[in-house]
This record gives structure tokens, sequence and C-alpha cells, in this order.
């Protein structure tokens, strides 16, 4: 016999969350992402350069942030194509060449960085390179070609939660919090350096990085995100940028109340998790190793990927990993080429891993502010999204966050470029 | 030759010669395969968009220019037809199907013929050359060069307009030619291998234009993994019309899928009878006879006459999955026999069923084993399997559609391995390809953890280390047992002295090539750990000759097993875990042995 007494649905708790799980994942994975090798190299750069006195720049970037990438997802929500998709269509094969060779270039330089970040805080637990690259490489390569997006998804869901090992580690370097808080309230921006201003950008440039704005759509594109559930995909995006900015606030914390204190300047994040050891205690130390190996390792798997998807989508050839080589010849040469080649370049005896990092981050900023660009004309765009174009108000604060960021590039380039300009 | 992207931009000039505009789009009328450009859109000063009829106003194209008939004053506008449709704004840089090579692509330029003064669309450019002229033309012609100086050839690779279905556009408005062929009538499982590749969105749109039936077809004919991913994505109005439009034996798949919210609410939208049959089917386990047949059995009693059982199978039996058997059955749903549906129609009329039934039936229980369940149809060359409960009730039937999916599935892995008769050691590529992942997984995590393990309490002891190989033992003495079960229903009905000898042989071959692999791997992993050669070596050996006694016990259970009468005397789950804890112990054992040998 049916069930005929129909329950009329009722939102429950459990029932929320359910929904949120199901919209939940792009956001958070790709803020998190964020705080890969690069991004944790210049976080602890500017902690134990400058202390306390540069955290207060991440609340503006952590808005500047929250914009480009809520502006990406929404694109994807309401139109269900990939902004390489949305380029092409909009501006056609040249515009779209060139910006897929620069992006090729700028994610490879990120992926090289990644493997350096892998390589390097694996050594401190005495794995040579020479082993924990090829694994790495594997890993990743094998990770991505076999799984499918759910399960790749929890996967990185997962790793996410690992990025509370830095939390651990900035808790551990004890802190004074109440010289952190009144840093924070009221920036000692009177009379800073030069190099403050430089790492400042520094900071910009690594946190709001080109490659997220095309990986957060597409994913966005692949679950299948509906208009309806705009809502949530939107609290996914924020809830992410803010965890994501949390963790790169302990890493300064972390740095700054023990290397900062004890006057050591570092290159790489690797020397500052071997530098916490004699400062803040052995564990305080493998927490922040084991962070690094994790960001690195992550976003060395989500980089190449994406990539791969986002040139293939701009230039029409068939991509997916369900695909064989056959089928999809360009989709696997570019994922399988950037992972084998990058992984290779790292294994050269004595190549110098600081400068790939460095370089990393200047190409990043160059090419932040042109995709940001794309994204607030496509966005902007009537035809394309309907209703759901910017207010007139919310551009101004795009534009404001689009031109702060390319602003910020500028200066970073042009001070690493011509280091003498800036004295 | 014209090309789309090279006409774009240029300089519209009227009869008199004055310039009154550059042209931003030609439009097409859809009637042809190759279809005749009927319109000219062009933008004046200020961006002002005009349009004009091709056949009537427009004299020439010469490559450079468009030179109209009549003079500005002259010319009326026109606007675009319902059934027209524009090259740029619909066709070019967009994503289309290719009908006739099932795959998407996307339209780099659109090529364009002259001939007898109409211009006609010869077809969407998909291919490399499109993509380089559209770079630059420089680089089309230095590619082309140099892959003619290479000996290649870079050929345009073009889709005609009757092979584009257009996934912005629907054309469904449009009155297309007969031999327009459209993603819906493609055969289901092409059509299947097409929307896979599609974003949610685009499927979306593709779906709200086919009926329930036509959908149900598709998803069913898709990837199991993406089933319930489509459902899902569908209203619920649509997902229930589906669920109840499929076979309720791949519906019970995709409902089983979803999330319970979900399924609730869409098997609570279909049908009562249909929503049932899905429900029962749900309880059955996966990967066995319940979980994969349907419950759409055509049943009759044996005292109707073959005319009334045709009469049955015209009205009331005729959207049920498989009508090629029909069961004869007495009270309660008990099983009797089976007529064929040749049976009937070589019958009179009268015949009663009683008269024609076979009564010695091969039966399968819900409970049994799916690749059990399709080595018995193809072994006795059947149709559809009924499945019966334990009181002789029949519950439905397998048909020979899932059957071959399940060996899809199973032989690909199994069947291979059992069939491992190539002495060429392909079982041991069987056997790594099938575990490398789990491999991957596990020597990165033992890495890790010897890395930890030194960082907080200095060198451990060998017999520590030895913890770390337990899982890799444990796993390979798993897939050894797997092989050894899959000799087993392979051989169900016995195998000479020669073939087991053989077959013996070439799993030792196997079994010690796995043996030293696996050494090789412990060995290269403890020196990766830093760990002593002496250590090394010792617990390398420890693995390969487990594995190699492994193997052995393998080779020769499948006979020891076996009884006269075909059956096993042990369950495949007891040989695995027996397999598993013997191994293991085996391990330890020899490790300890070669620890007192080394003094360590």
């Amino acid at each position: 016999v049916e069930n005929t007494t129909e329950k009329t649905p009722k939102r429950t708790v459990r029932v929320r969350l359910a929904l949120f799980f199901a919209v939940v994942g792009p956001g958070i994975i790709t803020a998190m992402v964020d705080n890969d090798a690069g991004g944790v190299t210049t976080y602890s750069i500017a902690g134990a350069s400058f202390g306390y006195s540069l955290i207060w720049a991440l609340i503006p970037i952590t808005i500047a942030l929250i914009v480009v990438q809520e502006m990406a997802s929404r694109l994807g929500v309401y139109t269900g194509k990939g902004l390489a998709d949305l380029i092409r269509e909009k501006w056609g094969i040249r515009v779209t060449f060139y910006l897929m060779i620069a992006l090729l270039v700028v994610n490879f330089a990120n992926t090289l960085a990644e493997f350096a970040g892998w390589a390097a805080s694996l050594e401190l637990f005495g794995i040579s390179r020479y082993v924990s690259v090829p694994i790495g490489a594997f890993v990743v390569w094998i990770m991505v070609a076999r799984g499918n997006y759910k399960v790749v998804e929890k996967l990185f869901l997962i790793a996410s939660t690992i990025y509370i090992t830095y939390i651990l580690s900035g808790w551990m370097a004890g802190p004074d919090w109440g010289q952190a808080l009144k840093e924070i309230v009221v920036p000692p921006v009177a009379g800073q350096p030069t190099a403050y201003w430089i790492t400042l950008v520094g900071v910009i440039g690594t946190t709001i990085a080109p490659w997220m704005q095309f990986y957060q759509q597409s994913s966005i594109v692949e679950k299948g995100i509906k208009p309806r559930e705009y809502k949530l995909a939107a609290i996914d995006t924020i809830i992410g940028c803010i965890a994501a900015v949390i963790v790169a606030t302990f890493i300064t914390v972390a740095c700054a109340a023990t290397l900062h204190k004890a006057g050591i300047n570092i290159q790489f994040a690797e020397q500052a998790a071997k530098a916490l050891e004699p400062l803040a205690g052995r564990y305080a130390s493998i927490f922040f190793a084991i962070g690094l190996a994790n960001a690195s390792l992550f976003a060395a798997s989500i980089l190449p990927l994406s990539t791969a998807y986002t040139v293939a989508e701009g230039f029409g050839w068939e991509s997916g990993v369900s695909k064989t080589r056959k089928q999809a010849p360009e989709f696997h040469g570019i994922y399988t080429g950037m992972i084998v080649v990058a992984a290779a370049i790292i294994l050269i005896p004595g190549v110098p891993l600081i400068p790939v990092i460095f370089g990393s981050q200047v190409m990043n900023g160059v090419l932040m502010p042109i995709t940001a660009y794309f994204a607030l004309q496509l966005v902007n765009d009537r035809k394309l999204i309907g209703d759901a174009v910017n207010s007139k108000r919310y551009n101004v604060l795009a534009w404001a966050c689009v031109g702060f960021g390319g602003l910020g590039s500028a200066i970073m380039v042009t001070s690493m470029l011509f280091p003498s300009l800036l004295g | 030759m014209i090309y789309l992207t090279r006409m774009l931009g240029k300089p519209v000039v009227d009869a008199v010669g004055e310039t009154i505009g550059a042209v931003s789009d030609i439009a097409i009328t859809s009637g042809e395969v190759f279809p005749r450009v009927t319109a000219l859109a062009f933008s004046g000063p200020d961006k002002t968009p005009f349009m004009l009829s091709w056949r009537k106003f427009v004299e020439d194209f010469d490559g450079e220019r468009v030179v109209l008939s009549a003079a500005r004053p002259d010319l009326r506008f026109s606007y675009l037809q319902p059934d027209e449709v524009l090259l740029h704004q619909d066709l070019l840089n967009k994503q289309i199907v290719d009908t006739q090579g099932m795959k998407i692509v996307r339209v780099n330029d659109l090529k364009l013929s002259e001939s007898r003064g109409q211009l006609r669309l010869l077809g969407a450019e998909v291919g490399t050359r499109g993509l380089l002229r559209g770079v630059s033309p420089l680089a089309e012609r230095v590619v082309v060069a140099v892959a003619k100086l290479l000996g290649t050839d870079v050929p345009e690779e073009i889709i005609a307009w009757n092979y584009m279905e257009l996934l912005e556009k629907d054309l469904s408005a449009v009155k297309l030619s007969v031999t327009h062929k459209r993603l819906h009538e493609l055969h289901p499982a092409d059509a299947a291998d097409i929307i896979e590749q599609l974003t949610p969105a685009q499927r979306a749109k593709v779906f709200e234009h086919l009926d329930a039936d036509r959908v149900a077809e598709t998803i069913s004919e898709m990837n199991d993994e993406m089933q319930a991913d489509v459902v899902e994505d569908l209203s619920e109005e649509l997902a229930s019309d589906v669920l109840e439009a499929m076979d309720p034996d791949d519906a019970a798949d995709i409902v089983g899928d979803l999330p319970y919210d979900k399924a609730e609410t869409l098997l609570r939208l279909m049908g009562v009878k249909e929503a049932r049959q899905v429900r029962k089917l749900l309880g059955y386990k996966e990967k066995t006879a319940g979980g994969i047949m349907t419950p759409e059995v055509t049943t009759v009693t044996a005292d109707t006459t073959v005319q009334d059982v045709i009469e049955h199978l015209r009205t009331g039996a005729a959207e049920n999955e498989n009508i090629y058997y029909i069961y004869v059955v007495g009270p309660k749903n008990a099983l009797e026999g089976v007529i064929s549906l040749r049976d009937l129609i070589v019958s009179p009329p009268a015949t009663k069923v009683a008269d024609i039934v076979e009564r010695d039936l091969i039966t399968v229980g819900p409970d049994d084993d799916q690749e059990q369940v399709a080595d018995t149809m193809s072994k006795y060359d059947l149709l559809a399997l009924p499945v019966v409960d334990e009181a002789g009730r029949l519950v439905g039937m397998v048909t020979v559609d899932d059957a071959l999916d399940v060996l899809d599935e199973e032989a690909a892995e199994d069947l291979a391995l059992a069939t491992g008769t190539d002495p060429d050691a392909s079982a041991v590529r069987e056997w790594v390809g099938r575990s490398w992942n789990w491999m991957i997984a596990w020597a990165v995590s033992g890495v890790a953890l010897a890395g930890l393990l030194r960082f907080f309490w200095g060198r451990p002891a060998l017999f520590t280390v030895s913890a770390i190989f337990v899982p890799l033992v444990l796993r390979l003495s798993e897939e050894i047992a797997s092989h050894s079960l899959a000799h087993m229903i392979d051989t169900a009905g016995g195998e000479g002295a020669r073939v087991f000898l053989r077959r013996f042989a070439v799993d030792l071959v196997a079994g010690a090539c796995l043996g030293v692999a696996s050494g090789l791997v412990a060995l290269g992993l403890l020196q990766a750990m830093h760990e002593p050669m002496a250590v090394s070596a010792a617990l390398s050996l420890a693995v390969g000759t487990t594995v190699l006694a492994l193997a052995f016990v393998g080779a020769v259970l499948p006979p020891l097993l076996r009884r006269p009468t075909g059956r096993w005397r042990a369950s495949s789950t007891l040989v695995t875990a027996l397999m598993g804890a013997g191994g293991v112990l085996l391990f330890m054992y020899t490790t300890v042995i070669l620890q007192n040998a080394i003094g360590k």
C-alpha cells in the first residue's frame, strides 16, 4: 500500500545543510589553493620582515578577492559556461589565443613553484627530492586522471582542512595578540621603507591570482549550480575567501612572532618552517612544513588540470579526464606535459628554487588585472546574464578592486624588473 | 574560397562608390545542404545596424569589399527573418555538435563559396587551419608551409550545415531541410556520448526539446556514474517522468544513487506501479541478480491457450522489456516452466500452454553474484533468466542486455585474469594495472609515516618498519586470491591434467615476477626512507618470498577446493580472508627469522 500521508517537506536544519553542501566546494577549494607555495612564501616573508605591520592589508585584500571571485562564479552560474568559453565567444579567436598562451605560461610557472614547495617541504622530513617529486607528480597525475569530479572534490575538501596546521603553528608561535590587534586597527604605515610597499604589493598579487577565476568558474559550471542556488554559491565563495585569508593571517603571525622578533630574514617558506623549530618548538615547525607540503601538492594537482580545461575550452578541443589520449590529445598533452616538465625542471641538480617562485608571482601579477578586466566586461553584459549584471554601486567597488590589484601589480612588476627605480 | 572571418569588417560600398558601412554579419536560410546567403548585415556610421537582402542589393564581393547594386537612397532595409541564421552571431566561435563525427566542436571559421552569382555556405571550419587563420593568416601560411616541408598536410576540417546541431540557438522554430541531422535523431547511445560532454546547462537545454521517453533512452545509455547526476539536474516533473519511462532495473540503479530526499520526492511523483517496482528492486544488493533484474515479467498460467497468451502479449504486456520468454506460474507466483515466443508462434492457437511448456528450467536466486548470472546465460545461450526466491516464487528476470553490461564491467577485469593462458606475464601487468593507484597511495603514506616516525622517535626498529608492508602483503594476497577464484569460476567444470600443469606453470611464473617486483618496490621504498642496506634487503626479501608463496597456494587452490559436482568447498570471502591472514602471518614470520639472521 502506498504511503498516503503526504508530508510537506519541511526545511529542517539537516535539509538546509544538505542543500548547502550540494553547492559548496568550488569557492572553498579555489580559495584554499590560493595559499599555495608562492602564497605561503609571500606571507612568511611579510611576517618575518615586517612583523604584524602588514596584516591590516589583508582586510581590503579579502574584499577584493571576494568581489573578483564572486563575479566569476556569478558568470558561471548564470551562463553555464567557463570564462575562456565566454571570452572566446565575445572577443573571438585572436584575443583568446594570446590570453591562453599567457595563461599557459603563467600557470606553468606556478606549477613549477608548487613542485619547488613540495620538494623543499619534504626535504625537511629527510626525504630527497629525487624521491618526493616523481612520487608527487605521479600522485597528482593519477588522482585527477583517474578520478571523477565528485571524488576529486571530496579529496580536495579533505585537503582543505589540513590548512588548519597553519593555524596551530601560528598559535604555538605564541604571538603577541595585543600588538597584532593594535597594528591591524591602526596600520603603522608612516615612515615605512620601500621594501614594505613592495611586499604589500606582493601579498596582493599572490592572493588574487588569475587562474583562480578560471578554475572557480569552471568548477561551478561542472557542478551545474543553478541561478536559484546562487546565494549558496556566493556564501561558498565568501566563506572560502575569508578562511583563506585567516590562514594567510596565521602564517604571517607565526613568522612575525618568531622570525621577525629574532631578526631572521627568509626567502622561501621552507626556511620559515626550519627557522620556527628553535623559536616556537618542534611541533610548530612540523605543522608548518606539513601545511606547505599539502598546499603545494594540492595546488600542483589543480593548476595543470585547470589550465588544460581552460585552453581546450577556449580553442574548442575535446577535453575531459574521461577522454582517451587519442580522443583528446591536446587536453592530455597540456595536462601531462605541465606536470612532467615542471617535475623534471625541479629535478635538475642545482636549479634555483627561489627565482622560480619569485617569477611565478610576478607573472600572476601581470595577468590578474587583464583577466579581471575581461570578467568585469562580461559581468556587465546584459545580453549574457540579464538582470544578474552588476549594480552601479557594485561596479564602482569592482572597478576599484581591479584598479587596486592592477596598480599593485604594476608597482610590483616594475620594482622587480627595475629594482633601482624604487630604490 | 571566401571565409567569414576575412569578410567581417570589410567596407560596404554602394553603386555610386560611396562607403556606407562595414560588414558585421551575414545570414543564411536553412533549407538546403549548402544554404544560400540571403542577407547582409552591416554597421553604418555610429554603429547603427542595417540589414539588406543579399539577392536584391548585393552586386559582388571581391574579397576586399561588398559592392551594392543600388545607391544609398534606393536601398530598402529589411529585418532578420525567423528562418534565417546569422553566421557570426549564431555560429562563429560557438560550440556545435558535429552529428556526423559525433563530437562537440568549436566553430573557428565559416567557409563560403560563390557559384553562379550566389554565395553559399560550404560548412564550418573546426580544425587547426581555422584556428590559425583566426590568429593571423600569416600563421596559417607558415604552418602549412612547414608541414609541407615535413611531408604532411594540415587539412581543413569542414562540417556541412546538415551535420551541424546548434547548441545555442534552438533550430526547431526554423524550417530545416529533411537531411538536417538533429541530436535527438541519433541513436540514443550516440546521443548519450555527446550529451555526456556537455555542461549541465547545455544538457538541460537539449533535454528540454526531447520527450521523456527519448530522455530516458538517452540517459540509460550514459555512464553509470553520470546517470544520477543528470537525473538530479532535471526538473522534478521531467525526472519522475523519465524514471517512469525507463526499465525499472535501470531506474532503480539511478534512484539508488540519488540523495535520500530527492529519491523520495521523485518516487512519490512517479506512477504508483512503477514506483512500487523500483522500491522493490532497491531492496536487492548491487552486483547480484536482484540488483540487475527487471520485475517486468510476462506470466501466464498453464491452462491458458496459446491464442490467449498472444492476445495478452499484444494488449497488456507490450511494454515489457523482454517478451521472448513467457513464464508459466502456478498459485502464489510459483514458477512452473517457460514457453518461448517461438513456441507460441509455431503452435496452433487452441493448444494449451501446459502442452508446450518446458519444465526443465535454469534459474538463479536474487542474491546470486551478477557475474555468475551472466556466465550462466552465456553458457546456455539464453536471452533471459528467471530469478526465483527461496520459496520458488518468480520475482523477476535478468535480460541479456543487462548481462552484457555485467560482462563488460567484470570480464575486462576478471575474465582476462582467469584466461591468463599467455605466459608473457600479462597476469602481472593485470595485477599491477588494477592495484597501482592503491600502491601509490600506500607508498606515499609509507614514506610519510617513516619520515614522521624518524622525526619524533629516531630510527625505528626493523619490526616497526615491517609494519608498513603489511597493507601491501594484504592487498597482494587479496589479488592472488581473486585471481585464484577467477580460475575456479572459469574452470567450474574441471580441467585436465595438462591444462592444470600449464596454468600452474603460468601462475608460478607470474607469481615469481610479482614477488620480484614487489621486493624491488619494497627495496626502493626502504632506500628512500634511508634504511640501512641490511634492513632493506631483509625486508624486501621477506615481501618477495611471501608473495611467491602466496602465488603457489593460489595456483594449487582451484583443484583442491573443487568438488566433483562443480561446486566449491569454500566461499570466495573465506578464501580471500584466509589468504590475507595467512599472507600477513607468513610475512611476519619471515621477518622475524630474517631479523634474527642479521641481528637487528
